[in-house]
């Protein structure tokens, strides 16, 4: 080691030369090889049993995710100018190559059941636009016909949407571009509005790393200014800098080179890289400045081999067991998060060995930082405010324990009401465009929301079963009466049609045919005449499943789990006829999406809870002293969660990712603090001259630490885009409890616990 | 005139031409201009394919006749037992109008139903009404595109393009079979163009100069569906009273 270590310090420019090589290198397969995944698809953990039975489902009934187009005219669409635009806009949405040209769906290609004098007939509502005093006759057939009345054309008449339901892999930003064009390019004096949750996901793909652009470079420079502050030195702020960077380039230099795309979490890589990384470059340079100051004629090779044998142990220690802790992301059933994971903790060993070699090589080439007689002064004040602090601390052990003991409490209260959201629209503001549409259409239809529930036998023919299918008509009628469902649709929907229009349109018919045989005949009369491509929409051949749609106005997860509890009703008594009942659809998989990525984050936070605490057990030789030094990541944990439950913050999959930090950064101070603790206890000082040491060295480098990232993060509340936000105050909020932990209830254990004291000597 | 032929699969031969290359639309002439049988009586088994591999079959009687003006046809169902005796009845005529009518019996009524157009697809197969019926060689430009020789046929291969340009198919291509004129194989081309569907023919029998065309299956290779159309029990020109076609014959069904 310490040959490899005088090589590099006697060669500090060709170190640097080679780190440059290296990522210029990998600066190179980012530019050629990588490339972002934007296919929220590809997230999706496919073997998972209700993703494999929901995709099953989704192929067979043909049940995509619609966009759609409203177009709204102030008095009524009943004109010939909206209805030829409704009838443009089917057609040029039929000709995208995005489109199959069956999915689009609108007043102009809707089927038209209608009952005549002696029979039946399934027509269009229109072809070419019709004449003025015709338009009344066609409104009558709209309002009249509850399968297009309040579905494609509002009940108020003043809306019709053309929906057009597209493949899950389809949607690129262009795509995006060109529907958000095409609707705008309809405008006057109609206005159209752009909604689905396609949209919705294209428009969070696009706005969250728009934002993030803007709002990095003010990140970076907050965080600069702050080192500056802190470190007082402007090289020192820059090699600290490099080493966030570099590292940074290094992990997605990685990714293109194994040839892993660039996912929406992995944006978040170089957020945890700033936090943990600019540590290892706080505490070096903050031992330096102790040093320096003491021996102020030393000269720089000295001061370096000081620092490097001063600090080379935490800060290895500290990056393997923040490595471990994201490795441990691992056991996710979710791949972009098992690579980021695993990315990540790449990223923080490669930044710990940018600590160990670019910051003692960029002091041999450019000289130890200056430092200033008001230093000096600022120094002693520092040593007397860690002094006072620790003796503080000391003395007031119990009102510390009282009151870490109400937020953990507190806490605990908050983690119960901890909810999980996997709304896409809550992710945006409430005056949004996006969401105002979202409400908009809402409002006058049944919902942009759709869950899929789907119904299966083992008997063939049960769905042409009356008694069978007026249960599922009660299911939707009774889950309708929740006020956040607009709208459901499935089979029962045609019989009910085709009997009352069978019957001279009497609304006493508008009833599931009691005669098994007549829903048979129906059935068939309704292939002879139709499309019957719709019915294999909402049943199989066999009419042995079933699909029933419910639109729902919301896709928050609590109106979600809400409707879902609703049909769980049906589950009985549907299955006392033999029938299942399963869910199907992207609403539904996102929900169970966000109860995995959840259920992952949990398991991994326990198992590296595990991990480090063998780790620290091992590295200072005391199971006392692992049990203590995971203690910050335990009270971190707890008040972050329970933070989100107190101020009814849901989890997310980025909020829920976020806890991993945690774990890298209120290990890294723990470390620290217990390994100088170590040391002083070594060197013979008593225990509260031991604390107040280390409280002057490694306190002071955390609360440096601590400073730089909050600030740094307290930025992000700027943004723009809500996502960010919570980012930004979440990840200064982990960093805080970290540090005020590491320093207050932390050092109390260590009291308590007498590690590291003479009695305690431990395993050297 | 329309919906008969096709779905009777009753393609009489005609003469055999002299003459080394006829051209796309004496082809096209010689496979429609032949004199076709007054009645037909038979077992009409539908089978519906879709692209899992799932399958529905229908058992149809049917009986058809070719009046003047007009051709009548009446289809009652056997299987599934649960539409068994639903009546179809089409009155085809030759202006190209239609009238249709259904009997469901659980109603115990008959309805006139409607259809938009001769694109919609027929019964839930992948045959539109246009497919079922003789399409007239004056609506297309028909233009003999090759000779080829599959499974064993020497066949002519005509392009015929519609001159309507609205019409459904932007295209079909079809292999005739030399000297029997009936066809073996049709490909059709949807509006963009792009391939859309494959008629084979799949058994042909003759009845003395008639031939019919037993097993035809039609696959849309755009969605994986596909129908076989299987006529068995054939009986041509068997006398078929008139009052076959009329809405009390529905009623009452066949016996």
């Amino acid at each position: 080691m310490k040959t490899i270590r005088d090589k590099i310090l006697n060669h500090p420019y060709l170190t640097m030369g080679v780190i440059l090589l290296v990522t210029v290198f990998f600066f190179n397969q980012i530019k050629e090889k990588g490339r972002m995944e934007t296919d929220l698809d590809k997230y999706m953990p496919h073997n998972h049993p209700a993703f494999v039975y929901s995709d099953q489902a989704e192929e067979m009934f043909d049940i995509k995710d619609g966009i759609i187009i409203a177009i709204e005219h102030p008095e009524s669409i009943y004109n010939p100018e909206t209805l030829q635009k409704v009838k443009d806009i089917t057609k040029a949405l039929q000709k995208m190559d995005e489109i199959h040209k069956a999915d689009v769906t609108s007043l102009y290609t809707a089927d038209n059941i209608v009952g005549t004098e002696d029979g039946m007939d399934v027509k269009a509502f229109y072809k070419r636009v019709p004449k003025a005093e015709k338009l009344d006759a066609m409104r009558q057939g709209v309002a009249g016909n509850d399968m297009v009345a309040g579905r494609l054309v509002s009940v108020d008449e003043t809306v019709a949407v053309i929906i057009a339901r597209i493949d899950d892999d389809v949607f690129t930003q262009d795509f995006y571009r060109a529907i958000i064009d095409l609707g705008e390019s309809f405008e006057g004096p109609e206005k159209v509005y752009v909604a689905g949750s396609p949209i919705v996901e294209g428009t969070m793909a696009l706005l969250g790393p728009a934002d993030m652009k803007r709002m990095v470079p003010v990140v970076v420079l907050a965080i600069l200014l702050v080192l500056i502050g802190v470190l007082r030195s402007l090289k020192s702020t820059i090699f600290t800098f490099l080493v966030v960077a570099i590292s940074s380039i290094w992990t997605f230099g990685l990714m293109a080179v194994v040839g892993i795309p660039t996912y929406a979490v992995s944006t978040m890589i170089p957020v945890m890289l700033i936090a943990i990384g600019v540590a290892d470059g706080i505490h070096f340079y903050s031992h330096l400045g102790i040093f320096m100051r003491k021996n102020p004629g030393a000269d720089k090779l000295t001061a370096v081999k000081d620092m490097l044998n001063g600090m080379w142990k935490p800060v290895v220690m500290t990056s393997i067991t923040t490595a471990v802790g994201f490795v441990s992301l691992l056991t996710s059933q979710v791949y972009p998060i098992k690579y980021f994971g695993l990315f990540t903790a790449f990223g923080v060993l490669v930044a710990m060995f940018l600590t160990l070699v670019l910051i003692p090589a960029g002091i041999m080439a450019f000289n130890l930082p200056k430092l200033r007689i008001k230093d000096n002064q600022e120094s002693t004040h520092d040593s007397s405010v860690a002094e006072k602090f620790s003796a503080g601390l000391l003395s007031q052990k119990r009102l510390t324990w009282l009151i870490t003991l109400g937020l953990v409490i507190m806490s605990l209260w908050g983690i119960n009401k901890v909810w999980i959201n996997s709304s896409f629209l809550d992710k945006f503001e409430a005056d949004s465009d996006i969401v105002q549409t979202d409400a908009f259409i809402n409002a006058k239809f049944g919902g942009t929301s759709t869950i899929n529930v789907i119904l299966e036998t083992e008997a063939n023919g049960t769905f042409k079963q009356s008694d069978v299918l007026e249960l599922v008509d009660e299911m939707q009628d009774d889950v309708e009466s929740y006020d956040m469902v607009g709208s459901s649709f499935a089979l029962t929907d045609y019989l009910k049609r085709m009997n009352m229009v069978m019957n001279e349109d009497k609304e006493s018919h508008n009833t599931i045919p009691e005669d098994e045989e007549l829903n048979a005949q129906y059935l068939l009369l309704y292939e002879m005449s139709g499309d019957p491509e719709n019915l294999w929409k909402v049943t199989d051949y066999d009419y042995r499943r079933l699909n029933v749609t419910f639109q729902v106005k919301s896709d928050n997860s609590k109106v979600i789990n809400e409707v879902l509890d609703r049909i769980e009703v049906y589950r009985q008594p549907l299955a006392d006829m033999g029938v299942e009942l399963n869910y199907a659809g992207s609403g539904y998989k996102a929900l169970i999406f966000t109860d995995l990525i959840l259920e992952g984050q949990i398991m991994s936070l326990a198992l590296s809870l595990v991990i480090i605490v063998a780790l620290l057990s091992f590295m200072f030789g005391s199971i006392k002293a692992g049990i203590v030094g995971s203690f910050p990541i335990v009270i971190t944990a707890l008040i972050g969660f329970g933070v989100l439950g107190i101020f009814n913050i849901p989890l997310n999959t980025t909020t829920a990712l976020l806890s991993s930090i945690t774990i890298g950064i209120g290990i890294d101070y723990a470390v620290h603090f217990l390994d100088r603790y170590r040391l002083n206890r070594r060197k013979g000082l008593t225990l509260e001259k031991a604390i107040s040491e280390t409280m002057d060295h490694s306190g002071r480098a955390i609360v440096f630490n601590a400073v730089v990232v909050i600030a740094g993060f307290l930025v992000l509340l700027a943004s723009v885009f809500p996502p960010n936000r919570a980012l930004g105050a979440l990840v200064s909020l982990n960093m805080f409890i970290s540090f005020v932990g590491t320093l207050t209830i932390m050092v109390l254990l260590i009291v308590k616990s007498g590690i590291f004291s003479q009695n305690d000597r431990g395993v050297k | 005139m329309k919906n008969l032929k096709l779905i009777s699969m009753i393609l009489i031969l005609g003469g055999t031409l002299f003459g080394q290359q006829p051209s796309g639309l004496e082809i096209i002439e010689k496979t429609y201009n032949r004199p076709s049988s007054k009645t037909l009586e038979a077992n009409l088994s539908m089978i519906l394919e879709n692209s899992r591999g799932d399958q529905r079959v229908r058992e149809i009687k049917q009986f058809t006749k070719d009046f003047k003006g007009v051709e009548k046809k009446l289809m009652v169902f056997l299987k599934p037992s649960d539409v068994k005796n639903t009546t179809f009845m089409n009155w085809s005529f030759d202006d190209g109008s239609e009238d249709q009518w259904i009997y469901l019996p659980a109603l115990k009524k008959i309805k006139r139903i409607s259809s938009d157009s001769d694109s919609d697809y027929f019964m839930g197969s992948d045959f539109t009404y246009d497919d079922l019926g003789d399409r007239h060689p004056a609506e297309d430009t028909h233009k003999l595109i090759g000779e080829e020789t599959i499974d064993g046929y020497d066949c002519y291969v005509v392009e015929s393009i519609p001159l309507d340009e609205e019409y459904m198919y932007s295209k079909t291509v079809t292999w005739i079979i030399k000297d029997k004129w009936i066809g073996y194989k049709k490909e059709f081309y949807d509006e963009d163009e792009d391939f859309l569907k494959r008629l084979s023919l799949v058994k042909y029998d003759e009845f003395g100069e008639i031939i019919v065309l037993t097993e035809v299956k039609m696959e849309n290779v755009q969605n994986g569906h596909s129908t076989i159309m299987r006529l068995s029990d054939v009986v041509v020109d068997k006398t078929i009273a008139d009052n076959m076609f009329t809405e009390r014959m529905m009623k009452r069904g066949i016996r």
